[in-house]
């Protein structure tokens, strides 16, 4: 693993020329470029709150519902768009996989960079966001750079497992996009995680992601800490997954040439 | 001391013919429990075909080598094997130093990018360093002849464009190993003396050259050493020289 680690370090070169060129790709030759990235999670706020605040009147714990939802919105975009992209990461470079040797890991995590950068654009709106609606932001916001980490990794270590399984099974290509849209539904999103019932709490927790965006609209709009047990399960299930499927990854990428 | 730059000891390499191109997750599923029953240890694709059977050769150090033979002897995957594309079934593959591969033509160069953003992208791909394509930049762009089209999206290329600049990028990278699969087909005569002649410049030093060829002029040219390639076995290998003859006379009119 600590080889495999230190090889992919002399690779951030490649990493970072295949980010770059993922990011001119994708917004090639639209007219609105960038303003895509920012558009999804706005439109999702939008119908959200007109849905779930207006119609449904969910709880939001006294914050505004458009920032409540926000402030979920952004990590969940960044997750979703990080995993429609990087599944397919393998399978779409197949014309490079079959033909140049590099270490094949650096394609699903150009697609997270990808990802992480549409993540920080949409990042500034959440700050106007929050100017905007006079909400206080206090020193609890440091602990997103953490909290950020630990879904960077949690992604990573599903895109070790997506991006080759997909090369074995191309049934995945259309499990995944169903997968990522229940998820939502399992992670605090649309609700606060208090409306999950006690006894699926520990369950509910099991999950990353949920403990990811319970964490990130704490420190950002409500100025309380993260749960740590929580978050700190969080980190422990996220690494071990990394290893896992950066193990995996390497084993099944020897097949990738012949099979794609 | 000679040095070695690759070692192929008794390799074989075979790719599954099986009627399903992809495998599907129910076969995989119906088999593991097929394994769970029955005990049957068969797999669903077991049909295959040998690319190459137990093939040993050896380049030195400044040696190079010259593969020739029918299509679909085994050429090309030997070149995927020695750059680490493809893994094979049984037999050990040692190779020392930096592989330069110019394996297909247009792979890893991105249609929708510039020419200039694709020689930043494909020198990474190869492994070069960013401040190492800063400073070839320009030879790079001189060779390819390619000056007035830098910031044309290469999918507006014609394809002996793209050769150049494909072929122009592997050639300053400078690697120890360089790996060379019929790129001559393509682009014109011009070009393909210039291709030439930086390879006969590379072959006189200390580094190696593996190059696939139909063109037996230019293995002529190029090569110390040839090996003759039938059904994925060796059938010759020696100077250049005695290995063409052996195949013209004994392969080419069959062949024709």
């Amino acid at each position: 693993m600590i080889k495999y680690l230190k090889k992919l370090f002399g690779s951030r070169e490649l990493l970072i020329a295949l980010t770059k060129r993922e990011i001119k790709i994708r917004y090639k030759q639209t007219t609105l470029g960038a303003i895509w990235a920012i558009l999804q999670p706005l439109s999702l706020m939008v119908i959200f709150t007109v849905v779930f605040s207006v119609f449904l009147k969910v709880d939001s714990q006294g914050v505004p519902y458009p920032l409540f939802s926000f402030s979920a919105l952004l990590p969940w975009t960044f997750f979703a768009t990080s995993i429609s992209f990087g599944a397919l990461s393998v399978i779409n470079n197949s014309s490079l996989v079959s033909k140049v040797y590099f270490p094949r890991e650096v394609l699903p995590l150009a697609s997270l960079g990808a990802a992480l950068l549409d993540f920080g654009i949409s990042g500034v709106i959440f700050l106007g966001f929050i100017f905007w609606y006079k909400t206080q932001l206090t020193l609890q916001i440091l602990w997103v750079f953490p909290i950020i980490a630990t879904e960077i990794v949690f992604i990573a270590a599903l895109l070790f497992f997506l991006s080759s399984l997909v090369v074995l099974w191309r049934d995945l290509k259309f499990i995944v996009p169903l997968v990522v849209q229940v998820w939502m539904y399992t992670t605090p999103v649309i609700y606060p995680i208090s409306r999950v019932p006690e006894n699926f709490r520990a369950l509910y927790t099991l999950n990353p992601m949920a403990i990811v965006i319970d964490s990130f609209r704490r420190v950002t709009i409500m100025g309380k800490p993260p749960v740590l047990p929580e978050l700190g399960t969080a980190i422990v299930v996220s690494v071990i997954l990394f290893t896992a499927g950066y193990a995996f990854f390497k084993l099944k990428e020897r097949v990738f040439a012949d099979i794609i | 001391m000679k040095n070695i730059a690759i070692e192929f000891k008794n390799v074989s390499k075979s790719y599954s013919i099986s009627r399903h191109k992809y495998r599907r997750i129910t076969d995989d599923i119906s088999l593991a429990f097929k394994k769970v029953l029955t005990k049957e240890q068969r797999s669903l694709v077991d049909e295959k075909f040998y690319a190459l059977k137990n093939v040993s050769f050896q380049v030195d150090g400044g040696m190079n080598l010259g593969i020739i033979g029918k299509n679909g002897a085994g050429k090309s995957t030997i070149l995927k094997l020695i750059s680490k594309i493809t893994y094979p079934d049984s037999g050990n593959i040692n190779v020392n130093g930096r592989i330069g591969a110019f394996i297909e033509l247009g792979a890893g160069l991105h249609p929708e990018l510039s020419g200039r953003e694709n020689i930043y992208l494909y020198g990474a791909i190869l492994g070069m360093k960013k401040r190492e394509v800063d400073e070839k930049f320009r030879d790079i762009v001189k060779f390819s002849e390619l000056e007035k089209f830098l910031d044309t999206p290469i999918k507006r290329y014609s394809s002996g464009m793209y050769a150049r600049l494909g072929f122009s990028v592997v050639s300053f990278m400078n690697p120890d190993i360089l790996l060379i699969d019929e790129v001559l087909a393509v682009g014109d005569k011009n070009f393909q003396e210039k291709c030439l002649l930086k390879m006969e410049e590379f072959a006189k030093g200390s580094k190696s050259i593996v190059f696939i060829s139909h063109n037996l002029d230019a293995i002529k040219k190029i090569c110390n050493w040839v090996i003759l390639l039938d059904r994925g076995q060796i059938k010759a290998s020696g100077k250049p020289e005695k290995v063409i003859s052996s195949y013209l006379s004994n392969y080419a009119d069959k062949n024709l």
